[in-house]
């Protein structure tokens, strides 16, 4: 029997762990991503992309070119159809957003940055094209600024020289008596930590085929996104293309951890030229092109200073983050959102009073920078708690305690923080003891000495973190951010009884088809699998923001089963006139409608909707028939919370750690469905330990990306990882539908810090200090040489 | 112009015959030309092994194999894998273990988890993980997957020694 907890109508299907329901076009091989749509004649466009990190153009000749064979089109700057990116969010205090084109003119801003494209009869063809046109472009390179620290004060290079600085954002809070609080400590530790520019390289890059109806003027995209209708309003706005005449389908999504969220130069460049030629165009980015110019993600150098008694209690925090934000703000905030939700994030699981913190935006000669999975708490919490470690190691505490004592208490909630996060609930200290146990931490200890002994170094490090998960407006103005986050679903029953759900927030990976049916699936009594999820696209879904910053599971379950809500009720006053009952004592179940307690005599619920389509005798007076409801939700903030435990080995010689555990313990409030959250975690895991050995954009000092192959940027395989060990603790959110949290990034957020402070624990006998991720056998062996020599 | 050839070769279980430019990569022509789309192209450089298809029964990188070294051979997407007889246990067994989320690496995880399998029928876990790091997934952390393959195993040995039996008794 279904019953109401927290607004959300819970049955069978909430809470179960069922398998996914998208799976079989995956394995089959039938799932169409972008790149496997082909239209009749269909024409392909590759990108000439700049090869200096800072230049003008002086001049581009594109004659030859145009001349090869196959090639339909080469289109510049200088016969754009189009517009810059254009802003769509209100403005920000602070803020001075760049503008940025879709094919740059005269001044390239970074290594890869598109400067004409050219659409012809097949990719080779179009490809061969690109590479004449590459050489038949003269610049005057400049002196590119690959360091933020030094952009950050540069007054005579600058990126932007209308902005007169390379800062474009700087915001300074202060709370609390930070002051005061400074002088009083026993203790005051400083520390630079500079942390990894990284890719959220999904397995698909970026890809689109675009399709323009001359005679209806009607513009269709295909394309690889998180965010379907604000790619149609981007479209609209650029192409001056009236909004109901663009359509955005996203096929499936071969991933996009926030990199597929912000609308890209090329994939407008690529409907630009569909609507020119008249012809479909398709444009599937390489590996290359991807590394280069798809956004980049997560670089930041933060300078982080605490107080401390000598008891290990945490009397106040100072942060300078710095965001190393690339050649422009980028679409136009994303510039900002990493420095900025670093900033907001450091005080975290902590009861700090005395806060003060600056984030600035710097424009750099490099990628711009785009949300990816943990946007800007990764480093946030890399940093504050690398300082915890040191404070621990330098006042003799136990690095867990430290953490215990400093804590937000379970008793605290709601709790709200010193720069006014309202943590709705969370079990901060539940988690570590758990995670603690799992780990076996006082047992490690022991093994850990006996093993230095027999010359084997073995670390455990540990994060405890706190995310915000509901991402809504509330949320987003708590972290900073004061723009819109809300959302919308359509739940639809049709005469035959079969449901379904379409929503704004298509899935590419998170197995939202199965969880959203499990809402609706409760809510309206019936089988999960009777219900459909729609994905992606514009034309059936209704307007939505896209899957990002894990608010699917809080914002769709929210609008889903209140527009589900709505088509049960309607239901209900039907079978209420059909059973000669009142609506309000009946319950659905099974599919069955009856009069609660009565289950015998019921009535189908496939029945009582083919009469309410066909049937107008059993209307009731005031309630439509029509089983269709749209709904909105916009809730209010709610955080996430959990403890990541690391346990490795490092090779001192060779300088490689072995990861051999990961403990996860996670709270994301009501889990709609376990199996899911599970596999989650573990992806977060991976994609967190990646960035704390391996993952790495490199760039030199004139500007040159020197990872652009995956044989040079590394993802974890297979080989790199253990199998993490995972346990749930379920808080429900007292404030969100159904209690329900959203997760996905706490593994991302945590895990480079609980990895990179077990690195820093196996080497304490070199007297280690992190400084810079990632942390790879390089910088190991190095600090083993070091101390060393020091000895 | 483009250099083009001809191009005779089988490919899940159908003769094929067409005129291809030499330089054209095996994986281009499965999903341009006869639109197996399954495989996916996730890196062109060889690395990520989701375009991964087997010639001659031999998984290896289409990407990095011309479609004209294919002559007189028999080559195997996922479609044609799909359709071999223990598939549904393999695909059972990434379902029942969340080996799959966003999908774009499950069909070139599948071409190598299965020649890895009728190579080593009872792999360890360590076995496992060294065979498909073959293949990057960025999605699932790879525990989905290396379950999903143990389990796999443990059912295609199951039903192996089940017909065993079964012939045994008859």
């Amino acid at each position: 029997m279904a019953r109401e907890v927290l607004g959300l109508m819970r049955g069978k299907w909430i809470g179960a762990p069922i398998k996914r329901v998208e799976d079989p076009r995956f394995l089959s091989g039938e799932a169409i991503f972008a790149g496997d749509i082909s239209l009749p004649r269909m024409l392909h466009a590759a990108f000439v992309r700049s090869p200096h990190g800072h230049a003008k153009i002086l001049s581009i000749d594109s004659s030859r070119a145009a001349k090869m064979p196959g090639v339909v089109l080469v289109v510049t700057a200088k016969d754009a159809d189009f517009k810059p990116l254009v802003d769509l969010l209100p403005p920000l205090d602070g803020l001075q957003k760049t503008p940025q084109p879709l094919l740059v003119k005269d001044h390239v801003r970074f290594v890869g940055e598109a400067i004409a494209v050219v659409v012809a009869e097949d990719r080779y063809l179009a490809e061969d094209a690109a590479g004449e046109l590459e050489s038949a472009i003269q610049y005057e390179p400049l002196p590119a600024l690959v360091d933020a620290v030094k952009a950050m004060d540069e007054k005579t290079n600058l990126l932007h020289p209308e902005l007169g600085s390379n800062v474009f954002y700087r915001k300074k809070v202060k709370v609390g008596d930070v002051e005061a609080a400074f002088k009083s400590a026993d203790k005051v530790i400083k520390r630079t930590y500079h942390t990894n520019r990284v890719s959220a390289a999904p397995m698909e890059g970026r890809a689109c085929v675009a399709k323009y109806d001359k005679s209806f003027g009607q513009l269709t995209l295909w394309i690889s996104t998180q965010s379907p209708h604000v790619d149609r309003n981007l479209l609209a706005e650029s192409l001056e293309i009236p909004e109901n005449k663009v359509r955005v389908i996203a096929p499936d999504v071969g991933g996009g951890f926030g990199q597929k969220q912000p609308t890209h130069p090329e994939e407008l460049v690529v409907a630009a030229m569909a609507r020119r030629l008249g012809r479909p165009v398709k444009w599937v980015e390489d590996r290359r092109e991807h590394l280069l110019a798809s956004a980049h993600a997560k670089e930041q150098t933060i300078n982080l200073e605490g107080a401390f008694k000598k008891d290990g209690s945490l009397l106040a925090l100072r942060a300078q983050c710095i965001g190393d934000s690339g050649g422009y703000s980028f679409n136009p905030t994303s510039g900002l959102i990493e420095p900025s939700f670093s900033a907001t994030g450091i005080p975290g699981v902590y009861d700090l009073k005395n806060y003060e913190y600056e984030i600035v935006g710097v424009l750099t000669n490099k990628t711009p920078t785009g949300p990816y999975r943990g946007v800007g708490w990764t480093a946030g919490n890399t940093a504050r708690e690398a300082l915890l470690d040191l404070a621990a190691r330098e006042l003799g505490l136990d690095p867990v305690q430290i953490r215990l004592q400093n804590m937000i208490q379970s008793d605290q909630f709601p709790y709200r923080n010193c720069i006014d996060m309202l943590y709705d609930s969370g079990s901060y200290v539940e988690t570590l003891k758990k995670a603690c146990e799992m780990a076996g931490y006082d047992d490690f200890r022991k093994q850990q000495v006996e093993a230095r002994k027999a010359g084997k170094y073995l670390g455990l490090g540990l994060c405890v973190f706190v995310e915000p998960s509901a991402f809504g407006s509330d949320v987003a103005a708590q972290m900073g951010w004061p723009l819109p986050s809300h959302d919308n679903a359509s739940v639809s029953m049709d005469p035959s009884g079969k449901v379904i759900v379409s929503t704004g927030h298509l899935g590419h990976g998170q197995g939202h088809e199965t969880s959203f049916a499990q809402l609706a699936a409760d809510t309206l009594g019936i089988d999960v699998k009777d219900v459909i999820v729609q994905r992606g696209d514009t034309e059936s879904a209704p307007w939505g923001m896209g899957t990002y910053a894990s608010r699917s599971a809080v914002i769709a379950g929210g609008s889903i089963s209140y527009a589900a809500r709505d088509v049960r009720d309607r239901l209900l006053a039907i079978a209420g006139n059909m059973l000669e009952a009142p609506a309000q004592d009946l319950e659905i179940e099974d599919g069955k409608i009856f009069v609660k307690g009565s289950p015998n005599q019921s009535i189908d619920v496939t029945e009582v909707a083919h009469a309410a389509y066909y049937n107008p005798r059993i209307r009731v007076k005031g309630v439509e028939p029509r089983l269709q409801s749209t709904r909105f939700y916009d809730p209010p903030a709610c955080y996430s919370n959990g403890t990541v435990i690391a346990l490795v080995e490092v090779d001192i010689e060779t300088g490689i750690t072995k990861l051999r555990r990961i403990v996860f313990v996670e709270d994301c409030g009501t889990m709609i469905n376990p199996f899911i959250i599970e596999g989650m975690m573990a992806g977060a895991i991976a994609q967190g330990a990646g960035s704390a050995l391996m993952e790495h954009l490199v760039y030199d000092a004139s500007g040159q990306l020197l990872t652009t192959t995956y044989m040079d940027y590394l993802i974890p395989t297979a080989a790199d990882l253990p199998s993490p060990e995972t346990a749930h603790l379920e808080t429900p959110s007292p404030f969100t539908v159904g209690g329900i949290k959203g997760m996905g990034e706490g593994g991302v957020i945590s895990t480079p810090s609980a990895v990179t402070n077990a690195i820093m624990d196996a080497l304490a006998p070199f007297n280690p200090e992190l400084r810079d991720l990632p942390l790879g056998p390089d910088k190991v062996v190095k600090i083993v040489q070091a101390a060393i020599a020091k000895a | 112009m483009e250099q083009k050839s001809e191009l005779t070769l089988t490919v899940n279980g159908e003769a094929v015959s067409r005129t291809v430019p030499v330089r054209r990569t095996l994986g281009d022509f499965l999903r341009d030309d006869l639109a197996f789309t399954g495989l996916k192209l996730g890196c062109e450089h060889g690395v990520c092994g989701a375009c991964t298809v087997w010639v001659e029964g031999a998984p290896i990188r289409s990407c990095l194999m011309l479609a004209i070294q294919c002559q007189g051979v028999e080559v195997t997407t996922v479609e044609g894998l799909a359709k071999s007889e223990d598939f549904g246990i393999l695909a059972q067994s990434f379902t029942d273990n969340h080996g799959v989320q966003c999908g774009f690496c499950t069909p070139g995880m599948l071409m190598t988890a299965s020649a890895f399998l009728k190579a080593n029928p009872k792999p360890s876990e360590a076995e496992i993980r060294t065979a498909i790091s073959a293949n990057i997934c960025r999605c699932t952390g790879y525990k989905g997957i290396v379950d999903s393959v143990k389990t796999a195993a443990e059912r295609l040995a199951a039903g192996k020694a089940g017909a065993g039996r079964a012939q045994g008794r008859a």
